[in-house]
């Protein structure tokens, strides 16, 4: 081993290992654990894939990934779209822009439990303030936000989207920034209107910070857990009800430790699966510029 | 390669050289811990700490402190449990986990420390919550039981009596909200959110009408769903209880939103302290038939663990919480039901909450929830049964029903 | 007309942002008699009782300092690996790059409850459950992937002639990284620095799971517990999402330029 390699080895050491011990490792515990039935009543079986089986044929199981992907696709195209809009806004050059862009950054900084128990409290079908924007003080036709299934499944896809739209803002803007201002000057003279200019220049140029954004929060809508957990646990029915709060269901109150873990590795599959096709796309977009 | 071994240790020690855990003996001083929630009034339990440490300064409780919600509380002491965590002594327990804690084999038989004789002194609901497989696993701290909470002053107004049946809760809430004409009164308020709260409170309703929660497809169980979907809910009480668990429904009690309410004991003392004080009766709950009335068994007891390094010094520690000396205190000091019958005749006790005397039968013949290891999976299932008949108006009853059955018979089916 | 409508739309994009938090605000500064009133009332009566009752009663500030102390020394090790990985993942010429590389990432893939249970029994056996450390080891490798990322995304874009340099002039790889690339690096270290420490601020499952001592439990977990059996004190909660939210806040406020640029110089070109 030449000197260069060893201090390669060496610096790179001490992070593998830290994330082989406390991460890889309890993944591999959980791809193990997913083919067994694992509960505190009998023993250990080994099942085969038996839990993959009914994570496919039970209702509550495809109620849950259906709705889980409909959280995924709704949340981040919502979140891509209006974070691309707060980055255009505060991409510009106004007076009190450093307090404007403080203040798109608050939600992203606000402790997801928080959030959801904020959200909680402003849907309150009686003192609720999402009530009082739209109906003022008339308390009769306030709505329980949460009671039904489609403006409760809206509630959480909207905390969401309010908590994490301004991370994809950040992403975006930072994208905006790397654009050469003289391309603009160049559409200019040419006789591009302010419209031309966005979809042929900032557009094109700004799809690797796009496709960056979508990849990070398509990662993290898969495992959304803390908003569901604190703000409707699945209510109405199981409407609400996403991949990482079913199987933490499975797997810590009702001590399924197999058919839970199965619920996180699809979980894992899922991501793997957009993850690697975004950053395909994110490479060869790239090498294209 | 030898290099990568020694940093990686090194990282190791060093983090673990930083930590301040583990458990220390003194000389002569056994340390216990104890898992509990954090309790709604601290000082109480601040200073019983203290009268233990006073009477027994040969051991140091160490308190654990989780939150109150008993699912959240539930997850903890089970992750702990489950991985023999020796670090765990004692712990609270919900009057429905013995069941499961006894048969996964995480809490200890207490037969020889808690003896029949010594049993007798607890409310019968309470004791029988804490045996399974013929052995006692829990002592009893506490009792809770659901009560009807209504307003005198309206009541009264309208000449009505706290009424008996649901039938006649209806007619009373028609006549008193057609005589009001105030959109802001509702009839009715509980816990109907998708939780623990919302198996307490239908349990109270469908056996009322001779139902069964395990039997949701019997047709008592039925109807008495059917009632509570159809005149109820969206109808007497406001559609929002679908999301409310107790502070929500109380919520709109005490501002005056609602003519009657269903909750637990404590709420007769917050109601006190609101802008309807002096306005609050508490009843039986109704039912659909006569001396049917059905209230759900709730409340905390103590349990020991398994793995337990300290199981005398642990059982010193549950003796004396569960004593009668320090459930006056937890009586008269946060407001919580003894689970001890003597204490029900103690004049300081009923000093510091009168309605103890009236709720005195209503605890002596609570109902508990379905007794078996899988619980927490039946009450999810459930849960979801419930919530979604409730919630959706053109939900097919039997068809949820009979989804629910089976899924409860696959759950019962884990258990051997 | 045109600034008529931009400044319309600059107060919208403020008021999407930051309109729920007000409302927060407003509530925490209400008393116990008018929080719950129906309509809910819009000017509070400026009650200081809620927050009051947070840093007394709940001992809040004590889950503030746990967050400080855990948060901070994740984001001190985090950021140390990190740069220690990333330059030679980005730079040097080693066997198994890109396997390492991938590894590392797909480890930011898999759901928090899988791992946790893991995690737990590890902790068990060092005996650091209800430690500090207990909390900052997974952390920081939950972290790690996303500073190795961006750290090495950043690391790439540095022209090689300020190495040959440093390589003439006689420096080792590793002379050369602290020479060279880290003081270059310093707006990527320092938006990963940021990234990190709000992961660490906010995360709550791990938490509540590893930290069951109060001497040690962190803010999140310390809001969960604010419930009582029945009780839930909206107030309080309040003022101690006010509380958990203002160093963030000004954290944001205080630093907004150098998170932006430190992103767009190095995440985004990744």
């Amino acid at each position: 081993m030449n000197s260069e390699r060893k201090a390669a080895y060496a610096l790179v050491a001490p992070a593998v290992f830290i994330v082989a011990v406390f991460v890889l490792s309890p993944i591999v515990q959980a791809f193990i654990n997913s083919l067994y039935r694992d509960t505190p009543f009998s023993p250990k079986t080994f099942i085969g894939l038996d839990n993959y089986r009914t994570l496919f044929s039970d209702s509550v199981a495809t109620g849950t990934i259906e709705f889980t992907l409909i959280f995924v696709i709704v949340s981040t195209a919502l979140e891509i779209l209006i974070g691309l809009g707060l980055a255009l806004v505060i991409h510009e050059h106004f007076k009190g822009r450093g307090l404007v862009r403080a203040a798109v950054l608050i939600p992203w900084a606000i402790p997801t439990v928080v959030a959801g128990v904020m959200w909680k409290y402003m849907l309150n079908d009686q003192y609720g303030f999402v009530n009082l924007v739209f109906y003022g003080s008339n308390v009769a036709n306030y709505v329980a936000w949460l009671a039904s299934e489609w403006s409760a499944r809206m509630a959480i896809i909207g905390a969401d989207v309010w908590k994490t739209s301004s991370f994809a803002a950040l992403l975006i803007l930072a994208g905006l920034q790397s654009i050469p201002e003289d391309l603009y000057e160049a559409a200019r003279i040419d006789g591009a209107n302010a419209v031309k200019r966005f979809f042929r220049i900032t557009l094109p140029l700004l799809k690797p910070a796009i496709l960056l954004a979508l990849l990070f929060r398509m990662m993290d809508a898969f495992r959304v857990f803390a908003l569901v957990y604190v703000m409707t646990q699945g209510a109405p029915g199981g409407s609400t009800n996403v991949l990482q709060y079913y199987g933490y269901q499975k797997m810590f109150p009702e001590q399924q430790f197999g058919y839970g873990s199965a619920v996180s590795v699809l979980v894992f599959v899922m991501i793997a699966i957009v993850a690697t096709i975004l950053i395909r796309t994110v490479r060869t977009r790239i090498y294209e510029s | 390669m030898r290099r990568i071994v020694l940093i990686a240790g090194m990282l190791i020690v060093g983090m673990a050289l930083f930590g301040c855990g583990g458990s220390d003996t003194e000389s002569g001083v056994t340390s216990v811990n104890l898992v509990v929630w954090k309790p709604n009034i601290p000082a109480a339990w601040d200073s019983a700490l203290a009268m233990f440490h006073e009477a027994h300064p040969d051991i140091k409780i160490v308190r654990e402190i989780g939150p109150h919600s008993s699912s959240q509380f539930h997850d903890l002491v089970a992750q702990k449990l489950r991985n023999q965590d020796p670090s765990v002594d004692a712990f609270l327990m919900d009057v429905i986990w013995t069941p499961e804690f006894a048969a996964a084999g995480w809490a200890m038989p207490l037969d020889e420390r808690f003896p029949p004789s010594e049993q007798d002194k607890f409310f019968d609901g309470c004791i029988q919550a804490d045996v399974w497989d013929g052995k006692i696993y829990g002592v009893p701290l506490n009792i809770d039981a659901g009560i009807l909470y209504y307003r005198k002053d309206l009541l009264d107004q309208y000449g009505f009596e706290p009424p008996t049946t649901w039938a006649a809760m209806i007619d009373q809430i028609d006549s008193i909200q057609a005589g009001e004409n105030d959109p802001n009164l509702n009839g009715f308020s509980g816990q109907f959110r998708q939780y623990e709260g919302l198996i307490c409170d239908m349990l109270e309703i469908v056996q009322s009408n001779g139902g069964r929660l395990t039997e949701p497809e019997s047709p008592e169980t039925m109807e008495a769903i059917a009632f509570v979907r159809n005149e109820l809910i969206g109808d007497a009480a406001p559609e929002g209880v679908l999301t409310y668990s107790e502070q929500e429904s109380l919520d709109l009690f005490t501002s005056g939103g609602a003519v009657f309410h269903r909750n637990w004991p404590y709420a007769w003392s917050v109601s006190k302290e609101s802008p309807i004080a002096g306005q609050v009766g508490i009843a039986r709950l109704p039912s659909f038939k006569d001396d049917m009335s059905t209230s759900t068994l709730g409340g905390w007891r103590f349990g020991i663990s398994r793995y337990s390094k300290n199981p005398d010094a642990a059982w010193t520690v549950v003796e004396f919480f569960t004593s009668p000396q320090m459930q006056r205190h937890f009586a008269v000091n946060a407001g919580r039901a003894p689970a001890r019958k003597t204490l029900y005749q103690d004049s300081a006790v009923l000093a510091a909450n009168p309605h103890f005397e009236e709720m005195y039968p209503v605890f002596e013949t609570a109902t508990p929830r379905p007794r078996t290891p899988v619980y927490p999976e039946v009450s999810n299932i459930l849960q979801r049964f419930l919530h979604s008949a409730l919630s959706q108006d053109d939900a097919d009853l039997e068809a949820l029903a009979a989804k629910a059955a089976t899924e409860m018979e696959t759950a019962l089916g884990r258990v051997q | 007309m045109r600034r008529v409508v931009f400044t319309i739309v600059i107060v919208a994009v403020v008021l999407f942002s930051i309109g729920p938090f007000m409302w927060i605000l407003n509530t925490s500064l209400k008393s116990p008699q008018t929080i719950a009133e129906r309509p809910p009332t819009i000017i509070p009566d400026l009650q200081t009782e809620f927050f009051a009752a947070a840093v007394d009663e709940h001992n809040f500030m004590r889950y503030v300092g746990n967050s400080a102390i855990v948060a901070g020394l994740t984001t001190l090790l985090a950021v140390l690996v990190g740069t220690l990985a990333a330059y030679p993942l980005a730079r040097l010429r080693m066997p198994w790059r890109r396997g390492i590389l991938s590894l590392v990432l797909a480890a930011s893939m898999f759901p928090q409850i899988a791992i946790v249970g893991g995690v737990y029994r590890l902790l068990l056996k060092l005996g650091l459950l209800n430690t500090h450390p207990g909390l900052v080891l997974p952390y920081t490798a939950l972290t790690l992937p996303l500073a190795i990322w961006i750290l090495t995304s950043f690391f790439k874009e540095i022209p090689s002639d300020l190495e040959d340099s440093a390589r003439v002039d006689g420096c080792g790889p590793l002379a050369t990284m602290w020479r060279i690339f880290v003081p270059v690096a310093a707006p990527a270290v320092f938006t990963t620095a940021i990234l990190v420490f709000i992961y660490a601020w906010n995360e709550f499952f791990f938490a509540l799971l590893i930290m069951t001592d109060p001497a040690v439990q962190t803010l999140p977990v310390g809001i969960a517990k604010f419930p009582g059996e029945y009780m839930v004190p909206w107030g309080e909660l309040a003022a101690a999402a006010v509380i958990a939210t203002i160093p963030l806040v000004v954290l944001v406020l205080v630093l907004q330029r150098r998170i932006i640029s430190g992103l767009t110089a190095g995440a985004v070109k990744g």
